[in-house]
Parts: structure tokens; C-alpha cells; sequence
């Protein structure tokens, strides 16, 4: 592979997009930036605007109101441009399905690369979605922990 | 509204020049705002309608997910409620455990708001540690209830499953560790001079606008009155735990930092309360799955105030009606008369200051009185003008 | 240990005599100033609303109802400014119409480009599959 494809691996500035979601998948987002979980060793950073994004993340289940913001934010991103729903709202509606004003999925609004299910999914599992997004195999077991194990 | 003609910009929900709907319209005359417009509905997903089409149990699950945060206070609201409908006695057991997770769920929704505050005033430092001192009250609730976020751990009858043998001394452990850490942060938060500047005179409200206005939860206390639903009407265990309601006085965001320390500290001596005092039994009894007919009300202390259930049921396996109201709806009105006065700089820390379970606060439109424009800010832009604008102000004096 | 069943009380009127009866809510019984909120309940042929009152023991419910086909009641914004929101949400979800209340012509929860022939959608006769095919969504 190029330098420059090897460089972006180790870089990924991604984009948070709350498309009506309960929070939940948002705070497991941001804890995954916290010292516990730690993204930024691995290179993920969250940026301000989507013009400096590489990854769109986005929850929630789409309201009508969120989807033309969705829609101008994607296209407001530079290529290459990579979207990772994030858990099972963004998935199929999750357990909101069926409501007169959610939709059933992102990837009916924008074209989506990567799924993450779970509700919310646990920061290791945002991250190992991120790393497998980009080609990198993530190593390690995360380990179980017992009550006396804690802090 | 009253304006002279010549300064008002009328503006209705859809007009030619907006291309988006926005959350929050400033209007501003100077550098002052003047007038707050919110626009909700953005999180808008017809949860009140699901719930009449599921049965009584499937609702706890739905109505779990409502907010992230706070999603035990809304799991025990309903549980509760329908509990009273069946005039059903849980076990005492169940009673303290309840306790013992909306305590820790309390903690670990005022460390994550204080950690927010630190990242919207640029201390980005304050946030990195809060939140990692809240992954040990995570864990706690992970190994009690199996989940971080949303528990499912109550159920219409009492808790679904007992505490793990062993998580006496864990819970001590880290009960004390939050309690020392929290000390810390209220000699940082009254001393260190990025949040002083910020916060202290910021968003003054007093009596007299909360009794107009009804707010709940801590915005009401940082006034001086001390109003709280788990001590004026008791449920799960609060009636033998009674907690010790914690009141400031000034009305501004410095108060409210102190305040909801000062919970987390409190929260911190009734789990350890509770857990010593817990008696043994079972901790869920089989319920009947119809609920006779009636109408039950059940109120509990969110982290964020008074959160509010109305249930209906028709007699039979499923609701006729839920209402919920939700504190952020009820300290609406009060957060928007906090930003009267202020300038565009210090918007991201007051509307944090009341604690909004909204997404985020993401798009805020601006309209100058005096100019007659209108344009459109994000909420990391207005981020980065407070902290320019404050830094600024500092290095000039 | 206390075993309580809440109870509220619920003071029935006309809907006309309303906003006396929380007039008088206010003025007489001071500790009551807490709107809790607003309840809407659809039961065919009238629209049945509660208002909450709080004081620090067991609620007080004042209840009235409005015919569905003239839906139509004055507002409590003069006696308690903050039933703004509460009854802009009935308004969204219910349809009934607060004589007074300045968010009357605005919408608070439901999108923008909510069906206009489409009833609201706590009525017993909105269909959710049919308002997710209005909206197009998939």
C-alpha cells in the first residue's frame, strides 16, 4: 500500500452526527476518547466540523426533521469518506421500530460502510469497529471482570 | 415581545432564507440577547403512541431507552406506577436495591454533566479526568446490573436479579474514592480561573421567576429552595434512607456546580447506607400480567429533576394511555430566560448548565436585532468563540 | 415502613369553569403553584384533559373535557406562565386548541413536513403505518 493509505490508518478524524438517538450510544462514544478506552492512541480524534472529518459516525433512529441535515453533512465531507452507524437505531430503527416518526435505518438516507450493533455497543466495540473499518485487525482480549476486580 | 416596528424581524417556522430548522433562535440587539425561540422536537419519536400497541412489560423496555442517561429513573417511574395500580407490595429488599442504582445512576449523570462543562469551557483536562473517575461507578453498576447504560434491571414486581455476593468491599472502595475526588473538584471549580470567569454571575434566576416558571431538580434548589421529590414523597427505600436535601443561593452556574458536587457526595453516604442496611428476602414476587382498570401517578427524582408518569390502563394486558414529562421540558422556559441579558459567549454554558437531555445542543441561529441578519452557528463553532472570547477578555485586563 | 398507594385527588369540571378552578388552585392554596404538567387523553367522542397540581403530598388533578369536534378551551397562561409547553404539546399530539396560548401556530414536537390531512397522532384514528407512508418514510 501507498504512505499516504498507510498514514491515513493511523489518523482518523471522525464526525459525530446525534440523529434523534436517547444519548446513549453518544456517551459511549465519548468515553471511548476518555483515558479508560483511549482512541487517541490509536489515532481517532473528534473534530469540529465536518469539512476535517474522515469518518461520519452516526445514532440514532432519523427523524424527518434530522434527515436533510444528515444528507448537507455528508456531502459537506472532503473524499475519501467513510459512514459507521452506530448502534441498533442506526441499524434498522432497533427497538423504535415500527413508530410514526423514526426511520428504519441511515442507510436509507446516506450510503453506509460499517454497522456496529448493540445498544448502546461497549467503547471497545466502537473502536474495534473503527480499526476493522480501516484494514487493521485489532489484537487483545478485553478482560472479564470480576467484583473484585473493579477500579 | 415588544419591540419598536422598526426592530422587529418577524420570522416564522419556515421562511425563504432558512435552509435548515434550527434548535435555539438568539436574538440579539448589540451584543445581548434579548429573546430565546426554542425549537424542539428533533428527538421527537412517537414513543407515547408505541406504548399503547405493546404490553405492559415490553413498555419498560421501550421507555428504558427514552434517555441514556437517565434511564433507571424512567424504568422505576413506570414500574412504580403500575405497581400502584395493582396495589401490589414489592419486597423491602427490592426497595433498597432500587436505591442503591438510581443513587449510582445520579452520580454518574451530575460527574458526566461536570465533565461536560469542562469541555465546553475549553478544560478539556477537567473532562478527561471526570470521566474517567466515572468509569469506576460504571463498573459497579455493570457488575450489579449487567449492562452500563440501559439496565433493564427493574421490573413490575421488583428487580430482576440479586447483588453479587462479593461487592460489599468494591462498593466501599470506590464510594470513597468518588467522595475524595469530588473534594477536589469543588476546590477546582471555586478556584481555578477558566471556570471562576465562566460561571460565577452567569444566568442569575431568583424566587420570584421560579414560581412563575416551575422548574425542577437542581435549577430549582440552586435558588435556595429546597424541594425534592424523594423527601416530600417518599418511594423505593427513601422513607427509611432519608437523603439530606442540599440547597445554594445564588442562582448562578457557579452555584450549580457546587450543588451538584455536593449531591454526588451525598448520593456517595446513601449507597453505603442503604447497603449496610439492607435486609435480606427475595427480591421479586410473580405479578399478575393484567392490570385492573385505573389511573395511576407516579413521580421520582431524575437526576435532572421531577420526572412525571401518568398511566392509564383499561383493564386488560395493555395501556390505554402513558404520558411522561420529562424535567428538561419543565426547565425549558426557566434555561431560556437564564441566556436574557448575556452575550453570545457564554450561550454553551448556560444552556449546559440546565442539564438538557436534548441530542445535543447542535445548531443555534442568530438573529442580530439591529442588522436585521440571520445566520446559523454550529455548537463546536460557538464552543470555540466562548473560549476565544473569554480568552481575550482575560488578556486585556 | 410506610406501604403507600398514591392517591390524588381529581376535582371534576366544565371546561368552561377550568381556568377558575386553577385560578383558584393558585391563588387559595399557595403550596399548589407546581404545575406538574398537562395530560391529553383521547376517549371517543370528547378529549378528556387533566391538570396536575403538586404540593409536596398527594396530587391534585383537576379534569375536564372537550367535544371532539370543537376542541377548543382557554389557556392558563395568565395564572401560570409555565403551561406554555404543556399545552402546545396537547395542541401537537391531540389537537386541541388553547384560546390564548401564543405557540398555537407553530408546531413544538412534530416535523415540519407533517401531513396536514393526517389527524394527530395520539387520536384513536391516526394510524402510524399510514403517517409513515405520508411522510415516505421507508
Amino acid at each position: 500500500m501507498t504512505l499516504v493509505n498507510w498514514s491515513r490508518k493511523r489518523s482518523i478524524w471522525v464526525f459525530l452526527v446525534n440523529a434523534a438517538s436517547c444519548n446513549g450510544c453518544d456517551i459511549e462514544i465519548l468515553a471511548s476518547l476518555t483515558p479508560r478506552y483511549d482512541a487517541e492512541r490509536l489515532g481517532v480524534q473528534l473534530v469540529g466540523s465536518p469539512r476535517h472529518a474522515d469518518v461520519l459516525l452516526v445514532t440514532g433512529t432519523v427523524n424527518p426533521m434530522m434527515k436533510e441535515t444528515l444528507k448537507k453533512v455528508y456531502e459537506q465531507m472532503p473524499d475519501p469518506k467513510l459512514v459507521v452507524a452506530v448502534g441498533a437505531c442506526a441499524l434498522g430503527g432497533g427497538v423504535m421500530k415500527g413508530c410514526y416518526n423514526v426511520g428504519h435505518g441511515i442507510d436509507k438516507v446516506i450510503p453506509v460502510n460499517l454497522f456496529i450493533p448493540g445498544c448502546p455497543p461497549r467503547p471497545e466495540a466502537i473502536l474495534y469497529g473503527i480499526m476493522k473499518l480501516v484494514g487493521e485487525e485489532p489484537k487483545g482480549k478485553a478482560p472479564d471482570r470480576k467484583p473484585d476486580q473493579i477500579g | 415581545m415588544q419591540y419598536s416596528p422598526e426592530n422587529m424581524v418577524p420570522f416564522g417556522p419556515v421562511h425563504p432564507a432558512l435552509k435548515e430548522p434550527e434548535y435555539f433562535k438568539l436574538i440579539l440587539e448589540g451584543e445581548k440577547i434579548v429573546e430565546v425561540i426554542p425549537r424542539i422536537g428533533y428527538v421527537h419519536r412517537g414513543i407515547e403512541r408505541a406504548a399503547q400497541d405493546r404490553t405492559w412489560i415490553k413498555n419498560v423496555y421501550l421507555f428504558e431507552r427514552i434517555c441514556g442517561i437517565c434511564s433507571f429513573a424512567h424504568s422505576i417511574a413506570y414500574t412504580q406506577a403500575i405497581e400502584n395500580l395493582l396495589q401490589f407490595e414489592i419486597p423491602r429488599r427490592a426497595r433498597y436495591i432500587r436505591l442503591i442504582i438510581a443513587e449510582l445512576e445520579r452520580i454518574h449523570s451530575h460527574l458526566l454533566w461536570l465533565g461536560l462543562v469542562g469541555y465546553w469551557t475549553g478544560f478539556d483536562t477537567l473532562f478527561m479526568w471526570i470521566w474517567k473517575d466515572r468509569e469506576h461507578v460504571l463498573d459497579l453498576v455493570e457488575t450489579i446490573t449487567g449492562n452500563r447504560i440501559h439496565k433493564s434491571y427493574s421490573t413490575i414486581s421488583g428487580v430482576r436479579r440479586d447483588l453479587p455476593d462479593n461487592i460489599g468491599e468494591p462498593l466501599r472502595k470506590e464510594m470513597k474514592y468518588i467522595e475524595e475526588r469530588s473534594e477536589y473538584y469543588k476546590s477546582l471549580v471555586s478556584s481555578e480561573e477558566t471556570l471562576v470567569i465562566r460561571t460565577r454571575g452567569i444566568g442569575r434566576i431568583n424566587q420570584d421567576i421560579v414560581r412563575k416558571l416551575c422548574p425542577v431538580g437542581p435549577l430549582l434548589r440552586c435558588t435556595g429552595i429546597a424541594r425534592d421529590v424523594r423527601v416530600e414523597d417518599p418511594y423505593a427505600a427513601y422513607d427509611e434512607i432519608i437523603p439530606d436535601v442540599k440547597t445554594s443561593n445564588d442562582g448562578d452556574i457557579a452555584s450549580l456546580l457546587l450543588l451538584r458536587i455536593e449531591e454526588v457526595k451525598e448520593s456517595c453516604r446513601l449507597v453505603l447506607e442503604a447497603f449496610e442496611k439492607i435486609p435480606s428476602g427475595p427480591v421479586k414476587l410473580s405479578a399478575p400480567r393484567s392490570v385492573p382498570k385505573g389511573e395511576a401517578i407516579f413521580h421520582v427524582e431524575a437526576p435532572r429533576g421531577e420526572l412525571f408518569y401518568f398511566v392509564r390502563s383499561p383493564g386488560g394486558t395493555i395501556p390505554d394511555r402513558v404520558k411522561i414529562r420529562t424535567p428538561t421540558m419543565a426547565n425549558l422556559l426557566t434555561a431560556t430566560e437564564m441566556l436574557k441579558g448575556h452575550t453570545l459567549a457564554d450561550v454553551p454554558v448556560v444552556l449546559t448548565g440546565m442539564d438538557p437531555c436534548f441530542g445535543c445542543m447542535d445548531r443555534v441561529s442568530i438573529v442580530e436585532l439591529d442588522k436585521s441578519k440571520q445566520w446559523a452557528i454550529r455548537g463546536e463553532e460557538l464552543r470555540q468563540f466562548g473560549i476565544d472570547w473569554y480568552k481575550q477578555r482575560r488578556s486585556k485586563t | 415502613m410506610i406501604s403507600k398507594f398514591r392517591k390524588s385527588t381529581v376535582i371534576t369540571v366544565s371546561p368552561d369553569h377550568a381556568k377558575e378552578t386553577c385560578q383558584l388552585i393558585v391563588t387559595e392554596l399557595p403550596e399548589f403553584y407546581h404545575l406538574s404538567t398537562i395530560t391529553g387523553v383521547d376517549d371517543d367522542p370528547s378529549i378528556t384533559l387533566y391538570y396536575h397540581f403538586w404540593q409536596g403530598g398527594d396530587f391534585l388533578s383537576v379534569k375536564t373535557g372537550v367535544p371532539k369536534t370543537n376542541p377548543v378551551i382557554p389557556s392558563l397562561i395568565d395564572v401560570l406562565p409555565s403551561a406554555i409547553l404543556y399545552e402546545a404539546e396537547v395542541k401537537d399530539l391531540l389537537g386541541v386548541i388553547f384560546q390564548g396560548n401564543p405557540l398555537m401556530d407553530r408546531r413544538l414536537l412534530l416535523p415540519d413536513n407533517y401531513p396536514l390531512e393526517a389527524p394527530p397522532p395520539l387520536r384513536k384514528e391516526a394510524d402510524p403505518e399510514k403517517i409513515r407512508k405520508m411522510m415516505e418514510l421507508e
